[in-house]
Order: C-alpha cells, then structure tokens, then sequence
C-alpha cells in the first residue's frame, strides 16, 4: 500500500490549477451559478475545453492512436477533481472524454472514430446522454422509445426526461429499443444521433436546481441513418454497460465539497462562529464524509490502474460521494444563514447542486441493492 | 498510490491469522471476558512471532502494526496490541515492557487493559511520560464492555519518564489512529457476523437478510467501515499527521456507533445474549468510543487541525 502521489502527478495538479487561475473569467462564480448545464455556461466550455486541448490535457488518458497521451486513470482523476471542484468549467464535455469517446473507440465504425473522436478531443462538440424515459430511469431497461428499420434509417419515436445539456448538444448518445418484441435490457441499441434532425424538440423543465438544468426531449418520426447506430443492433445493453464501467465513479464530489467546506469553515471564522463546538463537530463531520469519499473513489482508480474489471468498489465510492456532497450542501445554507435566501449567492449555488446528488447517474438506493448483493452477499428479495 | 496488500504485508497478515485462529474468537473471548481475563497465551504466541516489534521492525513499520491491530480485533483477541505494539513503540521509539496500557492524566475513569499492564502510557499535556505498573496500582474494576479494565492509583497515573516535548502529541495522534484500526476490525466483523446471521434467520417466511429495508441498513453500515479503512490506512501510512488521525478517529468512531447501532437492531434480542457472539465485538466498539474524550473531542480536534478552530473550553 502506498498513499502517496507520484511527484509528476502532485506537479500536473499545480500546472492545472495555474491554468485554472488564468483561464477561468474573475465572474465565473456567477457565470456558473446554474451550473454545468446553463447556456452560459456550455457555451464557456467550447472555448475552455479547446484551450484545454491545446494544453494536451483534454483527452491525455485516451491512447496515443487516438490522439489522447496514454495518461493513467491517476493523472486524469487530478484533472477530473480539480475540474469537478471548480465548478466543471468543461460543461457537459466530461461526458465526451469520460465514456462516450472510449465507447466510440471500442465500438465505433472506422466512419465514426473519424467523424467524432477528433472533435471530441478537439474539445468543440457538445453531447447529450438520451437514457431516462418518462418510465424508466433508475429501471433503465424498461425504455421504450422505438427505433423502426426503414432502409438505410430508424425511424425513432418516444421521449427521454431529465436529459441535461441537450439545449446546447450537437449529438445524443442515444438508447432506444430496436426490436419491438423485445423486453428488458435485449433488443436496444444505441445511437448518436445528431441533434439538429427534423423531429428532435427540446423542452425545458423547470426546476429548482438552476436554470436549464432538465430537459425533455420528444422524438417524432425522426430519421436517423443506420451507419449512426455504435455497436452492434439490439445488443446495445452491452456498449452501454461498457460506457458506464469506463464511468465509474463519475464526478468528483468530494473534491467540490471539501473545497466548499473549506469555504463554509473560512465564512464561519469572519462571523466569529467557528469557536461554535457545535458547529466544529458538524464541519469535521463534513470533513470526514469527503475524506472517506475521497479514498473510496482512489481505490476504484486504482483497480482501474491495475485492469481489475468494476466492481462493488464503485458502488462504496458513489454512496461515500454522494453523502458528503448532501452534507456539504446543507452546512452551506446553516452556516450562511438567511444570506443563503439569495439565488446568486454561494450557498444556494453549491446546495442547489448538492441537492442533486443521490439521485443523479443512479440512485443510492440502487447502489445500496448492489452493495448488498455483491459485497454483503445478501439473499435476493422477492 | 497503491491501495492493495504487498506480498510482504499479505505474509505478516497470514502469519497473524494463523495465531488468531488458535488463540482468539469470539468464544474465547467471551469467556475472558466474563472474568476481566487477559490473553497471555495470545500476547505470547504474537511476541514469538515478532509481532510485538512490528511497528519498528525491518521492512515493517506503523501500517504493518496497524494492520495486525485490526486483525487482533476482528478476531476479539484478548490483547493490548494497538496500545503495545503500535502506540508505544511509536512514540517512544522502542518497545516499551508489555502489555501496554494508554491514559490520560486527568482522567479517573477505568482504563481498558489496566489490570494486566505493566506499563501505563500516559497523556499530560504536551509530553506523554511512562510507569511501570505494579500490583498495587491497579483496581479491577467488573466491566462488560469486552476489555479487561481497572482503576490506576492518581500517583501512578502520573508516570514517571518523560519522553520529550512533542510525544504527547505524538501519543495523541497515534492513539488516534490505533482507536480507528481497533474500531475497524470490531466492526467488519460484527457486520460480517450479523449478515451470516441475517442470510438465514427466517421470518415471515424468507430471510430476514433478503427485505430491502435491511439490506440497505447493513449496506450503509459497509459504506462507513470500507471509508473507515482507508481512513486509518492512510493516517498510519503517513505517519499518523494530527489531522489524518484525527480524521480517521472521528469517521471510525461514528461509524462504530452506527454499526453498533444496526447490528443489534437487525440481530433483533438474540443479539442481546451472550450466547449469539455479536455482543464481543459490539460491546467493545462501545469502549473504543469512550477513549479520549469520545467522538465529538475527535470531531473537534479535527476542526482544529483543518481550520484552525480554537479549541477553546476544550482540555483535550
């Protein structure tokens, strides 16, 4: 065992958070106030993810054949902390390099690679996740939006929900059931679909975690080529399934909420609160929460490091993740007080997002059935 | 960063297991327990096997010890290891005469292992100090927390040998950390026992460990063991910083709380008994959390490391 970081690792983080200091604009607290999915702030993520590109920092864990620089899981976990800490000035394009690139390069045409993975580590293209239906979201294999073999095109018709991102998204990484006799997770297949074709609407929800955060999109007759379909047909369960294994832990929450503490701690002690015991015992619980967290996440990049296949460790690590994020959240409002009623101020920012956690990529109590059936080895239930 | 076993780590593991497996469980625990016994066969067979000069041996070192603390307790063995062959060697840089009991010098309470030290480590203030511990000293005191505990006289509890400006920061900080690795391997293993129990304990008709509401409850509880591990990992690995150790106690010792709290909940009133074996690790999960002021003086003193929180009104 060893916890120490590799002196080059340590170094990238200080290069980064250099980067971050000159790129970020002096008003991106507000600019990001509605987080990652605002127009404003998908449309800041064209620019920075491009100067990220130019920095080879974008795509650097992909392999050298794709133009990505065979950097390890640990170097890009830096990147995905102190990104996800900063209030994710990549927007939506995580996604792009976290999974849906590795997922084209494994599945994907020689048409596709060519048409997606340089602008994907170009840093310029958009994309949106088409999973959740009105009727399936954390039972994703109930989907039931139909893709109908015309030629050369599917004809897709349904609707997904919560979709983040697609107000801006040039493409949707889209599942949709290609064989209509089908149930469950066989006869799916997914597509990535151009956002711009006739019969794609873009409904806004409105909600109370910030502005243009949710969205529905209602697919009507829409023509999607055949040659857009990634891997094989009706077998897509497997592409997405590998998707998400190359996801893991997903965001770095905890490093956004230790950072957030940290602030929470720093506003306690200019209100001469922070002699408070009481409130001492809730930020160090707090603390506590994100530094679980944290080596939580560390022991799934380390197994991917090591090429051990996914396992109930991301399971932990998202349970751990997503509890400190919800604690980190709430102390932000006690410990701003009515300050907090404000919509553009920290503590409503970072709460509104924090409210998030739980729910979003998978529930907990989804990742408590799979802890309990794959770590604890409990019996199945009725 | 590496978060696996090396082959040398996995070794010393096998090794202790090895002995546990003859000299602790959770029978033979419980029946040191119900007269306030100590393990001096099991002190022996780990002190043959060099386990006693672990934290400062040849290859080995602070992670090592803490890894054979943890494995010392989930297996309920009846020995000072985490004080003897962690704390003490720690932070005076040798072995000091064992079994190891650790105090603080304003505290009049029963001290876990008292009865059987002969070396009492203490607490005051800045610097930690040493006794011997005779006969005399000592008070048994009936306890049925799992440990051997007894009351030290106020003149021994002083110590005698001073071991430097810093070491009592030094024993604060392992101490810390030795309370998490204890905490750890008590609560794997009542988590571990309790799902054993809860697979085939049957009630309205299938396992009870098969109903959502309990499965979520247990899965929780190995959320907060698994982030209580690398918790006290890193810490020791480290070197024990004031804040890591504080950072591992605190999550630890709430953890063991919890864990505390839904194994006995779920076992239903046979967890109750001294017949169904969860009490040897639960009773002591309690203990652990009455050392150094408890959980909220390790919360505390984590806010002080992090943020520079004054520790005002607070002696520890």
């Amino acid at each position: 065992m060893d916890f120490e970081w590799d002196p080059e690792d340590a170094a990238y983080r200080e290069e980064l958070r250099a980067f971050l200091a000159r790129e970020l604009p002096a008003d991106w607290a507000t600019l990001s106030k509605d987080g990652p999915g605002s127009d404003a702030q998908l449309e800041f993520s064209r620019a920075f993810c491009a100067r990220l590109a130019e920095a080879g920092w974008l795509t650097q864990h992909w392999p050298a054949a794709y133009g990505g620089r065979d950097a390890t899981p640990w170097r890009h976990a830096v990147l995905g902390e102190e990104m996800w800490a900063h209030g994710e000035p990549r927007g939506s394009q995580y996604m792009n390099v976290n999974w849906i690139g590795p997922a084209i390069m494994q599945y994907g045409s020689d048409a596709q690679k060519a048409l997606h993975l340089p602008r994907i580590s170009a840093g310029s293209v958009l994309w949106c996740q088409g999973f959740s239906e009105p009727n399936a979201g954390s039972d994703l294999a109930a989907l039931r939006t139909r893709a109908e073999r015309d030629g050369d095109v599917y004809v897709v018709n349904g609707q997904k929900i919560w979709t983040s991102y697609c107000n801006k998204a040039d493409y949707c990484f889209l599942l949709v059931r290609s064989d209509p006799e089908s149930k469950r997770n066989r006869g799916i297949s997914v597509l990535l679909m151009p956002m711009d074709l006739p019969g794609v609407e873009v409904r806004e929800i409105p909600s109370v975690v910030g502005a243009r955060y949710f969205h529905e999109v209602f697919l009507s007759d829409v023509r999607v080529p055949v040659a857009c379909r990634l891997g094989p047909e009706h077998e897509g369960w497997g592409v997405v399934t590998y998707a998400l294994a190359y996801e893991r832990v997903g965001a770095a929450r905890y490093a956004k909420a230790a950072l957030v503490l940290d602030q929470i701690a720093e506003h306690a002690r200019a209100n001469g609160r922070l002699g408070d015991p009481v409130l001492q015992e809730r930020l160090a619980e707090a603390r506590a929460l994100c530094e679980a967290a944290r080596l939580l996440a560390y022991r799934v990049i380390d197994g991917r490091v090591k090429g051990q296949p996914p396992s109930v460790d991301t399971n932990l690590a998202r349970v751990a993740g997503t509890e400190a994020d919800k604690v980190v959240g709430e102390l932000a409002l006690e410990v701003h007080g009515s300050e907090a009623l404000a919509y553009e101020s920290f503590a409503a920012a970072n709460f509104r997002l924090s409210m998030t956690a739980g729910v979003a990529v998978g529930a907990t109590e989804v990742q408590l059935n799979l802890i309990a059936a794959r770590f604890l080895e409990l019996p199945k239930g009725p | 960063m590496d978060f696996e076993l090396t082959d040398d780590q996995q070794a010393v593991l096998d090794g202790v297991d090895a002995i546990l497996a003859r000299f602790a469980g959770p029978a033979r625990a419980a029946e040191l327990a119900a007269k306030g016994g100590y393990d001096d066969a099991l002190e022996a067979a780990l002190g043959e096997a060099g386990y006693a000069e672990i934290a400062l041996g040849d290859g080995t070192g602070a992670l090592e010890a803490a890894l054979v603390a943890e494995r010392v307790a989930r297996a309920a063995g009846g020995v000072a290891f985490a004080a003897s062959g962690l704390v003490a060697p720690l932070v005076a840089g040798r072995a000091l005469p064992g079994p190891v009991a650790l105090a603080e010098a304003d505290e009049e309470g029963p001290i876990r292992f008292a009865p059987a030290a002969r070396t009492l480590l203490v607490r005051d203030g800045d610097v930690a100090r040493w006794a011997p511990l005779g006969p005399g000293d000592v008070e048994l005191v009936p306890s049925n927390f799992g440990y051997p505990v007894g009351r030290v006289r106020a003149s021994a509890r002083r110590g005698v040998e001073s071991l430097g400006a810093g070491s009592g920061r030094r024993l604060l900080a392992w101490w810390r950390v030795a309370l998490g690795a204890e905490a750890l391997g008590a609560m794997d293993a009542a988590l571990r026992f309790t799902v054993g129990y809860l697979r085939q304990r049957e009630q309205f008709g299938r396992p009870l460990g098969s109903f959502q509401g309990v499965q979520h409850r247990l899965a929780s509880c190995a959320v907060a063991i698994e982030g209580s591990r690398w918790l006290v990992y890193e810490a020791a690995a480290q070197g024990a910083p004031d804040e890591a150790a504080a950072c591992a106690a605190s999550y630890a010792l709430a953890a063991a709380g919890r864990v505390h709290r839904e194994t006995h909940q779920l076992s239903g009133a046979i967890g109750y008994t001294t017949e169904h074996d969860l009490h040897v690790w639960s009773m002591r999960l309690q203990a652990l959390r009455l050392e150094l002021g408890g959980p909220g003086a390790q919360l505390r003193a984590l806010a002080t490391e992090r943020w520079g929180a004054p520790p005002a009104g607070d002696r520890r």
